[in-house]
């Protein structure tokens, strides 16, 4: 998280204690919520994630998380290609079989997380590949939507900001809702509570 | 539809109410719809502080609506954004053809655009041989189809998916086998190789943020993202009603949307988008970086207009969640194809108005029965049917109304004496009136015989004949009560005007009844014939102030509308008028109402004996628009006679609602059962009711299907069991 999101966060009343509150929104919308204490084991739980899914090939916006976890090299000694680039992205990005990126903060209220999107990457790994795995701070939860735009207000002044809510979904034919239409099928939070 | 050949709406309406398909899908949304909007604002604290608060901010900004589209349009240049303004369908259209002839744009992916839709934007651009495609599923569905959306939030939801996995096979040219999860994916992958290779994406907006330039899109399926981050130019179709000051205005909007719209604490992608962000391109062969073009079209089309006028600017209140349309008695029935343009349901046949053309608006207008659940659930708290009312009215001071029409109201209700006499003959003489043209379009209860609904019959002796003899003067008073029947107690339901004039005698009042008193005038309003109805307010305003009465009271809910508002509002521009009008409508209550709070039960046990079950149905008019609910039931509860047993849907239309039970039966009807399985699920004996007109509407439907239960009115029910509350 750049260091003005990271200041604009500071100043609104954000912490743990609506962490409980968001994962059980975000569950209601089909997000998955992995919660770890140390970001060691966020590493771990991030490689059974790619296990199970039998990744081949990640593509991932090599944010501080992805830095610090070493993925560059920890993917490619599991046999991973992992892209970062974003000409690389933009050509493997539709076959990959996960994307990582970071988010800045979530939303108790909705279950949302909050991504500055504005990178043409950050946009490319959350909408191709049919995994979507982000790097949550768990202690970066704000109460609700108003609070959110005020943080985003405070920052925001021109760019690409989303609110990501679970999966890719629909339910245009017959109401029946189906998951993971254009977008991911699956949308992972990995909460970490060991701040970076 | 503006051209092709003149349309046969109750053909249309036969057709939409015999597709079965679209009866089921459109009945279990219905069902589920409630249920499902009611969980998502669990963690709202306060739902109407929140429709306030939109109310509040749009109608501000509506307000400095050019003030606010100004900043817009420089925050968005200043972040390199190019903004067009665009005053028609025409000048869009031309602006993006011309765009894509300038850039060499081949291929289009578009998210969800209504504004594109209601200047058919798809028809032009292929037509300048551009290929275009639609990428949210639904729209997608209907595209290849070659239907219109028949919902503004769930345009496919008239198709089930064997019908979709038909057209998906003809457009695939492969068999799609009728599975959902199946078809969904092969929508994926063939759409995928549209974004990834088209020249230009097109997206709407769901609101336009003034302080930063910004558009926010709130999509579920992520095809808004990626038609805002793949191709390498962005064209945003903004209509001016998206507009919003600042971000902390669109919160509350961010918060009703999605749960109104499909019941969602928030949609999957809620996008923000200020300036051109990079995109990647390919040059020499090689992906490079490069920064989007950004193209924002405010379009205008009738919006503006309808910004500068008093009444319509607050269609302005609208977020396209279609809430309306989930909640209406029509819409449930015969769905959105019906109402001609792109835009269906209530708030559509005045978008349709205003943005497409009066004409349209004058062809299905009729389908709003007025029954105010749409005003209940619209996040902006929109008035839908008064706005229609008043476009009718509009219409009629434009064009006239019918000639028998006109003829009926000017020369017969107007003369209060002529309508009286010809009420009266009608009671000896019952059938001449079924297929007389005058007649025929007389308040409701003179209408032609429909299948599944007996007529009421014209009494014998109407009320005003009965008044002398009941209403002598007693020894000591409360106050004087001036009893304003309507057209219905007086003659359909006289026995009803007595109980209601047994029960205030019982509580202590001095009962009068001013025989020159006629119509209120509701037929004619509803209609928009705003003339009529000014003489038959001065004619009863003036009926009423000769016996100087200390209240008014009128066992018609619509009656007591009339009398409290609405002829205050009609002649609130004429001085000679306006006071006396509005001390009418002061003194003005509704009958249940008015005597909840003044009586008790005389006695403990049953009169009879027995007691018996008794449902009660709420009437559009007395629950949503006088908000009086509790106090029937309490009348009904607190008497030893009876026990209530709450009905499925109490206060659902029965179906009436003022002419449309005439004019539209084809849809009256299937209404009315509705409501019948309802009341018949109760197993009660008695339906009681606070309106006259949907006591017709019930007793006529159970008259033919189940002769057992009867409908009474509540003043029916307590005359002579309740006495005086101690002061």
């Amino acid at each position: 998280m750049s260091e003005k999101w990271a200041t604009a966060l500071a100043e609104f009343d954000a912490g743990p204690q609506y962490f409980a509150a968001f994962a059980a929104r975000a569950a209601d919308a089909a997000a998955e919520i992995i919660r770890t204490k140390s970001l060691s084991e966020a590493k771990s739980a991030l490689h059974e994630v790619l296990r199970t899914i039998g990744a081949k090939k990640v593509v991932g916006t090599n944010s501080a998380y992805e830095r610090w976890l070493k993925m560059a090299e920890e993917l490619t000694s599991l046999g991973i290609e992992y892209f970062t680039n974003p000409p690389d992205i933009r050509i493997h990005a539709e076959d990959a079989d996960a994307g990582i990126s970071t988010v800045l903060f979530g939303v108790a209220e909705t279950g949302s997380v909050v991504q500055d999107a504005t990178a043409i990457e950050e946009r490319l790994v959350s909408t191709l590949p049919p995994v979507h795995i982000v790097f949550l701070d768990s202690g970066k939860i704000v109460k609700d939507t108003a609070t959110a735009a005020q943080v985003i207000s405070r920052h925001f002044t021109a760019g690409y900001v989303s609110f990501i809510t679970g999966p890719s979904r629909t339910a245009d034919i017959e109401r029946v809702l189906t998951i993971g239409v254009h977008g991911p099928t699956r949308f992972i939070v990995l909460a970490v509570d060991e701040t970076i | 539809m503006t051209s092709g050949k003149p349309r046969n709406l109750r053909r249309e309406i036969e057709e939409k109410l015999a597709d079965e398909v679209l009866r089921g899908a459109l009945g279990r949304f219905a069902e589920a719809y409630p249920v499902a909007r009611a969980k998502a604002y669990e963690n709202v604290e306060d739902i109407e502080a929140l429709r306030d608060l939109i109310r509040a901010t749009k109608l501000a900004t509506v307000e400095r609506l050019e003030e606010i589209a100004d900043k817009f349009e420089a925050e968005a240049k200043r972040r390199g954004a190019t903004v067009f303004r665009a005053k028609d369908g025409d000048a869009l259209k031309k602006y993006i053809v011309d765009l894509c002839l300038a850039k060499g744009v081949k291929r289009v992916v578009k998210s969800k655009s209504m504004a594109s839709e209601e200047v058919h934007l798809n028809e032009a651009l292929a037509a300048a041989g551009i290929h275009v495609r639609e990428t949210d599923l639904g729209e997608w569905i209907i595209a290849i189809a070659g239907h219109r959306p028949s919902h503004m939030v769930m345009p496919a939801i008239h198709l089930n998916r064997q019908q979709v996995a038909e057209y998906f096979s003809r457009e695939l040219k492969k068999d799609v086998a009728p599975d959902i999860p199946l078809m969904v994916q092969e929508a994926r992958r063939t759409l995928r190789a549209e974004f990834l290779s088209a020249d230009m994406g097109i997206s709407g907006a769901n609101l336009a943020i003034a302080e930063t330039g910004s558009i926010m899109l709130v999509t579920n399926e992520g095809n808004g993202r990626l038609v805002t981050s793949l191709p390498p130019i962005h064209v945003a179709i903004v209509g001016y009603e998206k507009l919003i000051p600042t971000l902390n205005d669109a919160v509350p909007i961010m918060r009703a949307l999605p749960r109104s719209a499909t019941a969602q604490l928030a949609t999957s992608y809620m996008s923000l988008i200020s300036g051109p962000v990079p995109a990647m391109v390919k040059r020499d062969g090689q992906w490079v970086e490069a920064t989007k073009e950004l193209y924002i079209i405010l379009l205008d089309n009738g919006r503006l207009a309808a910004a500068r006028d008093e009444k319509f600017k607050q269609i302005f209140q609208c977020v396209r969640c279609a809430s309306c349309l989930n909640v209406c008695p029509t819409y449930q029935l015969v769905g959105g194809h019906v109402y001609g343009h792109i835009y269906a349901g209530g708030i559509g046949a005045i978008l349709t108005a205003f943005l497409n053309s009066m004409d349209d608006f004058e062809k299905f207008n009729e389908l709003c029965i007025g029954c105010r659940k749409c005003v209940e659930v619209c996040p902006g708290r929109i008035d839908i049917p008064a706005l229609i009312e008043e476009l009718r009215a509009r219409v009629v001071r434009k064009k006239g109304l019918p000639f028998t029409l006109r003829t009926a109201f000017r020369t017969v209700i107007a003369n209060r004496r002529l309508f009286h006499s010809l009420l009266r003959a009608a009671a000896t003489a019952q059938t001449p009136f079924k297929s007389g043209t005058v007649i025929r379009h007389l308040p409701l209860f003179f209408a032609g015989l429909t299948k599944g609904r007996s007529l009421p019959a014209i009494a014998a002796v109407p009320f005003r004949d009965r008044a002398p003899r009941l209403l002598a003067k007693p020894a000591a008073s409360r106050g004087k009560v001036a009893f304003f029947s309507g057209c219905s107690t007086d003659f359909v339901y006289p026995e009803t005007g007595e109980s209601v004039c047994r029960v205030l005698q019982d509580l202590g009042y001095e009962v009068v009844f001013p025989e020159a008193q006629g119509c209120c005038g509701k037929p004619m309003l509803s209609l928009g014939d705003k003339d009529t109805v000014v003489e038959v307010a001065k004619q009863n305003i003036q009926a009423f102030e000769a016996v100087n009465p200390d209240f008014i009271v009128t066992p018609c809910p619509t009656c007591t509308e009339t009398l409290k508002d609405g002829y205050s509002e009609l002649l609130a521009g004429d001085p000679a008028w306006a006071e006396r009008a509005a001390a009418i409508g002061r003194l003005t209550h509704e009958f249940t109402s008015f005597v909840a709070s003044r009586c008790q039960a005389i006695s403990p046990k049953p009169s009879s004996g027995k007691v018996e079950t008794v449902t009660y149905h709420d009437s559009c008019h007395l629950s949503r628009g006088l908000g009086v609910r509790s106090e029937p039931r309490k009348l009904i509860s607190d008497l030893a006679d009876y026990r209530l047993a709450e009905m499925k849907d109490s206060d659902k239309c029965c179906g009436m609602a003022g002419v449309f039970g005439v004019t539209h039966t084809e849809l009256s009807i299937p209404i009315l059962e509705q409501k019948l399985r309802n009341i018949r699920d109760t197993g009660a004996a008695v339906v009681a009711v606070g309106c006259p007109a949907c006591r017709m509407q019930l007793a006529g439907g159970l008259d033919q299907s189940d002769a057992n239960i009867r409908v009474v009115h509540v003043a029916d029910l307590i005359a002579g069991k309740v006495g005086p509350k101690p002061e």
